[in-house]
């Protein structure tokens, strides 16, 4: 799980870096094609409400897995609680504006604010723990936040909240395009400065970490911090985007398994990993559920996903890149041997 | 006063139902080092053989623990064997992402199979309790209770005083060790969670006799569980049947509590779990690590 980028042959990152910057080129512009001049002027109309709703969503989940990798990733503690960051901000956005009559884009700048403090008084007793406690203390934080939620009248209860519909396709999908850059670079200049060592360091050997003069309690939970205040950006604009905001929709513990999973598939601990997952498995999942997610079938479909990742390629696609492994039925044999009985 | 005295029953009858729940998920955890969160998945499968049993042939849902229990044990072995034996050597994360996976496919299956309708076993005696003045104590939860207390005893005697228990207990100990000395580690490793997926089974069933099952219902048991093994400590029966029978209470009291609800029942089971993981992190019974 260290991170392991830079290290692809040159012709193989040039190639990688053009057919990058083609699709991003791809996605950044093509939505402008849906504007009113735009079509007037004859252009191809290359964009329509579901590719919208499937780009933003895949977007989304970039900014989630990119922040989960922040703490999971670099920093080694597998938090299962991330998703009540996405659901404080969600819900920060929806009290302000449904209830209060805030304007969205003032609200938005909040959403980030909420989480980050939650993660700062949580974080303090919660990052003493390890391993499987820390995991599922932070899982019973996740479902017991929502619950909390679910309770109170002024944010709904488990009616849920409506805010005023903004119809504009483009301003959400820009909104999220955003913030997904703002995840990506964050955890890029994270993994270029001394705290990004440090939290190398405190995942490899938190005493070492702590011997060599790494002050680890409070690297730790300004990871956390980060990593709330982007999961709340994300929820904040899903709040105003969906316009219907409850607790099943932005508490759910299967969409933090999901982060989860992007991040290990794409390569924890680097800043293009996650991203890739994202994509890659948003995509899967859009695909079995064929348009209407949360059917049983892309529920079974995603659980044998998560079995057979876990056990064929636990170390991420990333380590496919930069010819340390190969894709082969030998590497399946070898990772399968790692780790069974 | 006779309202506290209820309040204290039926906590420690509800605890009763956490002791059955989490004896098995203790098990997998203290042996194989694995926290399953796939348990309250088949919690609920166990509570469905009894409702199919109940209204397909009127088997009372006391007689169908056995068979509960039995074809849990065969689902626990194989998944064991054929799945989980694959990862049992990865970082923990793996093991966890895994066993998400498998409640996941585990409740599509039984949506499935049984819808998401909600299913309940009314027998003739379900409504009916021992009344002492003004404190009733419902037959259906004693018998609960009861069965949990057995299910305990026969998770000790078969930990203390038969030879694959003693091949358990060392696998748990050292499993290079325990390998050294001739233990088959595969067939320990599923022997290990086809019991904690058996004595899941038979609270599923208990659980049936007093709440409507649907297929999602087994999500919540998994965190209690979770919270009972944290209360009572890691590594010993008795240790979860105090942890079980504790949280029982705490959660009765704390939803009686005029400031709160009954909707926050996960609430308290993770305040508790984070107070005893931060101030007593050995549980109240726990070996020291």
């Amino acid at each position: 799980m260290i991170a392991r980028e830079d290290r692809l042959p040159p012709r193989l990152r040039r190639s990688i870096f053009a057919v990058t910057m083609v699709a991003l080129a791809y996605v950044i512009l093509a939505p402008l094609t849906s504007i009113d001049a735009a079509q007037q002027a004859g252009l191809p109309l290359l964009t329509d409400k579901v590719w919208f709703r499937i780009v933003t969503t895949v977007l989304m989940f970039v900014v989630l897995a990119s922040a989960w990798n922040i703490v999971g990733g670099l920093t080694g503690y597998a938090s299962f609680g991330n998703i009540a960051f996405f659901g404080l901000g969600a819900y920060t956005v929806g009290a302000l504006v449904a209830n209060r009559g805030w304007p969205f884009g003032l609200a938005l700048l909040v959403a980030p604010i909420v989480p980050a403090l939650f993660a700062l008084v949580i974080g303090l007793p919660l990052l003493r723990l390890r391993g499987h406690y820390f995991a599922v203390a932070t899982l019973g934080v996740g479902v017991a936040t929502g619950e909390v939620v679910n309770n109170v009248g002024p944010l709904g209860a488990s009616t849920g909240l409506f805010l005023p519909i903004v119809r504009s396709d483009l301003l959400f999908f820009y909104l999220m395009l955003a913030a997904a850059g703002l995840a990506v670079l964050t955890t890029w200049v994270i993994l270029r400065t001394r705290f990004g060592y440090g939290l190398l360091a405190i995942r490899e050997n938190e005493e070492a970490a702590a011997v060599i003069g790494v002050n680890t309690n409070f690297y730790k939970v300004a990871a956390f911090c980060i990593a709330a205040a982007l999961s709340g950006i994300a929820g904040g604009i899903f709040a105003q985007w969906n316009s219907f905001i409850n607790q099943e929709l932005v508490f759910a513990v299967s969409d933090n398994v999901q982060m989860i999973l992007m991040a290990v598939l794409g390569g924890a601990g680097t800043a293009l990993g996650p991203v890739a997952g994202a994509v890659v498995l948003e995509l899967i999942i859009q695909t079995l559920a064929g348009g209407g997610s949360g059917s049983v079938y892309s529920q079974i479909g995603l659980g044998i996903l998560l079995a057979v990742c876990v056990i064929f390629i636990p170390r991420g696609v990333i380590d496919f890149f930069g010819g340390r492994s190969k894709l082969s039925l030998r590497y399946f044999r070898q990772t399968l041997r790692e780790t069974s009985a | 006063m006779s309202q506290f005295i209820q309040q204290v029953i039926l906590g420690l009858l509800l605890g009763g139902v956490y002791v059955a729940v989490a004896l098995g998920f203790s098990l997998v955890w203290g042996i194989l080092n694995i926290v399953n969160l796939a348990h309250g998945a088949l919690v609920i499968v166990g509570a469905y053989v009894t409702w199919a049993l109940f209204t397909r042939w009127h088997v009372d849902p006391f007689l169908s623990l056995p068979v509960d229990a039995l074809v849990l044990f065969v689902i626990g072995y194989a998944l064991q064997r054929g799945v989980i034996n694959r990862l049992i050597r990865a970082p923990l994360l793996f093991t966890f992402l895994l066993t998400f996976g498998l409640n996941l496919v585990i409740v599509s299956l039984l949506l499935l199979i049984f819808t998401a309708d909600f299913r309940s076993v009314t027998t003739t005696y379900s409504g009916s309790g021992l009344e002492l003045g003004n404190v009733t104590i419902p037959y259906i939860r004693v018998g609960g209770l009861a069965v949990a207390l057995v299910l305990a005893g026969i998770l000790w005697t078969i930990l203390n005083r038969t030879r694959i228990g003693a091949a358990i207990l060392a696998v748990g100990a050292d499993r290079d060790a325990a390998q050294l000395v001739g233990v088959d580690l595969r067939h320990i490793y599923a022997l290990t969670f086809a019991i904690g997926a058996a004595f899941a089974g038979v609270a599923g069933g208990i659980i049936s006799t007093f709440q409507s099952i649907t297929p999602t219902a087994g999500d919540p048991y998994t965190l209690q569980a979770f919270a009972v093994v944290i209360l009572g400590g890691l590594g010993r029966v008795s240790a979860t049947v105090a942890g079980g029978l504790a949280f029982g209470l705490i959660e009765v009291l704390g939803q009686s509590a005029p400031w709160l609800g009954s909707g926050y029942a996960n609430a308290i089971a993770f305040v508790v779990l984070v107070v005893v993981l931060v101030v007593r992190p050995r549980g109240l019974l726990g070996r020291l690590a």
